[in-house]
């Protein structure tokens, strides 16, 4: 009897134990995606009821001016984000690959501005980059006599690509770990085998590095872009989206109709529309994969 | 015998108990001031002590965290009893039914220790919705030292813009001599607290007299050129973009400009940065052409009663008491001012030994009649926060810019404003 009960409560005791994650999963997960989706159909301001308004969201956003540039922006940031960050990201993994003494050190340094506040990173290269009182234009004038240097962030042709360039420099060191750890696992027999062949240092590369990281290098893709269409702190803290709306892009967009015009459902409408745009790509890039990945030596 | 005693007066002491407990109300009361928390629950508990039959629970909280929670809040009928509530909002929570009509309560209070202009600004339909506790207003900064050094009297009260473009244009000095400007007569860009005040002190209106379409009238066209020309055409103030990196609120105070208008609140950062390097006052912002009577840009901080609340007594009793006499002026920063007028009219609020020393112009300008440009999508429209680069905000800060024009700038924001406003306004 009693050995019967525990048989039949014990399939139910994983559940039991699963149970917290599965409502952090529901609760915070999926029913707010499911909740977006449905508030993207209604004006909701929060502090009144949602009112349905059909697909008047989707079609303001799509016949306004300020979208489009907005994705344009966002697309503009993510060609630049996601080619730095992987080249650079495998330039510096392939350097601090070496076992040199101190190597520790100099990983730990290309890993610091990844974990350090990205409200510090922005202040302090906001800094850097004011165009009366900071040290870039101090340089490019004094020791480069460039006579009427850029404003920068304070530039509406140039905000965004500052931008760009400091979201590399901040998160280069976790494409590198990355890449750095793909580096590892690569047994040096082929490395040995091709340098008895004559390879050389540039083909090595080339034939044996390249192919055999291409699961790491796809991994890292797929993040980079996610995390490019994700960036929001940053331009938070050095733009605010400005001068205009030259620096804003999808995230940073629904941030402002979210929080600060209390737009909801027309951020959850833009959250959609970045939804859309990631999970396409994200398809197509597992679609192309078998075209260039490895998985077998 | 002893033990009977005792025994009763147990029995006593658990029916008085009982009793108070039943007639005790607990109002839960919410503020955005986490700063101050020490000093509001003093405040709270000398308030229980004359009120023993109210208990109140203190939240506080950061601003960013505090609107998002409160509107969450409110979507669930559950708001606290009493909270702080800001001016831009007051309209678009009454009119979603979610705030206690205050009317019959103010009516029984006497309203010449306050300061009624302000009540205006918390109206909505002819109804108060939020009692101020503090407002702020916008003055004209000056650096004294850059005057004196100049040779130029302060500001006065009837400053014109003819006065002031004189001394800002004697003001601008290329120091070290290296062909670049390193001290600006003025220093402003799109902001609200940059712009509205002169346009208002012409007469002007940026919205229609009902607030509900962007109409800029001739006098506020008239004040945009005016201010927009100051970079353009005297070259008394740098462009925005020049200003990049430089938190707007220290130029002045780090000595780059020797004039600025911006909210009262910013003499606390004045203080702070400035602390004895130079001398500064504040003035009236100056007249324009078509002056007729001083009008004041000013809007209160306040306190609102939940709609929802099952207590609207106990709720306004804590209302009241948070905004009169009991508050001290260490809960006041520097330039906000006590919205019970003997604190604000005390010794201890003017802080006359303390820069900037003429800090009555304040208490002077919340008599004037007052004037503001809030509507439901302000921030949007206007382009404020995080949005800063947006809206009107950001059309102006193209002029100074040297990006657009400002007949070409101001055509293309009447068109997106109304946009905004119409989605609220039908």
């Amino acid at each position: 009897m009693i050995y019967d009960h525990i048989m039949r409560t014990r399939r139910y005791v994983p559940y039991l134990f699963l149970l917290p994650a599965i409502i952090g999963l529901f609760g915070f997960r999926l029913i707010p995606i499911v909740w977006a989706f449905l508030m993207s159909f209604t004006r909701w301001s929060v502090y009144a009821p949602p009112q349905w308004l059909g697909l008047a969201n989707y079609k303001e956003l799509f016949s306004s001016e300020l979208f489009w540039g907005i994705l344009k922006n966002t697309f503009v940031y993510t060609a630049i984000y996601v080619p730095g960050v992987m080249i650079i990201g495998l330039i510096l993994a392939v350097l601090v690959n070496n076992r040199l003494r101190g190597i520790a050190f100099f990983r730990g340094l290309l890993f610091a501005p990844v974990v350090t506040s990205a409200v510090a990173i922005g202040m302090v290269w906001g800094w850097i980059l004011s165009p009366r009182f900071g040290i870039l234009n101090h340089v490019l004038e004094h020791w480069f006599s460039v006579s009427n240097p850029p404003a920068w962030l304070g530039d509406r042709n140039i905000a965004l690509i500052a931008i760009a360039f400091v979201a590399v420099w901040q998160r280069v060191g976790y494409q590198m770990v990355l890449f750095l750890a793909g580096l590892q696992d690569i047994p040096t027999v082929f490395y040995e085998a091709a340098k008895i062949d004559g390879a050389n240092r540039w083909q090595r590369f080339w034939k044996i590095t390249l192919p055999l990281l291409s699961p790491t290098t796809f991994f890292v893709l797929i993040i980079s872009i996610i995390d490019s269409f994700r960036n929001f702190t940053i331009i938070y803290t050095m733009t605010r989206g400005g001068p205009g709306s030259s620096s804003t892009t999808l995230a940073y967009a629904i941030y402002q109709n979210a929080f600060i015009f209390s737009r909801m459902g027309y951020a959850s409408s833009l959250a959609y529309i970045l939804l859309i745009i990631v999970g396409t790509i994200t398809l197509i890039n597992f679609y192309f994969k078998k075209k260039w990945v490895k998985y077998k030596y | 015998m002893k033990k009977f005693f005792l025994i009763s007066t147990v029995i006593l002491l658990l029916i008085m108990s009982v009793v108070s407990i039943g007639k005790t109300v607990t109002i839960r009361y919410w503020m955005w001031d986490p700063s101050i928390r020490a000093k509001e629950e003093t405040l709270i508990k000398a308030f229980e002590k004359t009120h023993p039959n109210i208990k109140v629970e203190l939240t506080t909280m950061e601003p960013k965290n505090y609107w998002p929670k409160l509107s969450a809040m409110s979507a669930a009928k559950s708001l606290p009893d009493v909270f702080n509530m800001s001016s831009g909002y007051v309209e678009g929570w009454a009119s979603a039914g979610l705030l206690y009509k205050l009317n019959d309560f103010v009516s029984q209070l006497d309203l010449s220790k306050y300061f009624p202009k302000l009540f205006s600004v918390t109206t909505y339909n002819g109804n108060i919705y939020a009692f101020p506790f503090a407002w702020v207003t916008t003055v004209l900064y000056y650096n004294k030292d850059m005057f004196d050094e100049a040779g130029l009297a302060y500001p006065t009260d009837d400053w014109t813009w003819f006065d002031f473009l004189n001394a800002a244009i004697r003001l601008t000095k290329d120091k070290n001599g290296d062909g670049k400007i390193d001290q600006w007569g003025y220093w402003f860009y799109g902001r609200y607290a940059h712009i509205e005040p002169w346009i208002y002190q012409d007469g002007g209106r940026l919205l229609n007299e009902n607030k509900t379409r962007f109409a800029p009238d001739a006098n506020a066209m008239e004040t945009l050129k005016f201010l927009t020309d100051l970079v353009l055409k005297y070259k008394v103030a740098p462009s925005k973009k020049s200003m990049t990196g430089v938190r707007q609120q220290d130029v002045f105070p780090l000595g780059m400009a020797a004039m600025w208008t911006d909210g009262s609140w910013n003499i606390e950062n004045n203080r702070r940065i400035i602390k004895g390097k130079f001398r500064w006052g504040i003035a009236k912002v100056p007249r324009g052409p078509h002056w007729t009577h001083d009008i004041t840009y000013a809007w209160p901080d306040s306190i609102s009663i939940s709609a929802f609340t099952k207590h609207p007594k106990e709720a306004w009793e804590l209302v009241k008491f948070l905004t009169g006499p009991a508050v001290p002026v260490n809960l006041f920063m520097a330039g906000k001012v006590p919205s019970y007028k003997p604190t604000a009219y005390s010794e201890e609020w003017l802080q006359k030994d303390k820069q900037p020393g003429n800090m009555d112009l304040i208490l002077k300008l919340g008599n004037n009649p007052v004037r503001t440009s809030f509507t439901k999508g302000w921030s949007e429209w206007r382009g404020y926060g995080g949005a800063e680069g947006m809206g009107l905000n950001g059309a102006i800060d193209k002029v100074i810019n040297g990006e657009e024009s400002l007949d070409k700038a101001m055509e293309e924001s009447t068109i997106y404003v109304n946009k905004v406003l119409e989605r609220y306004y039908k």
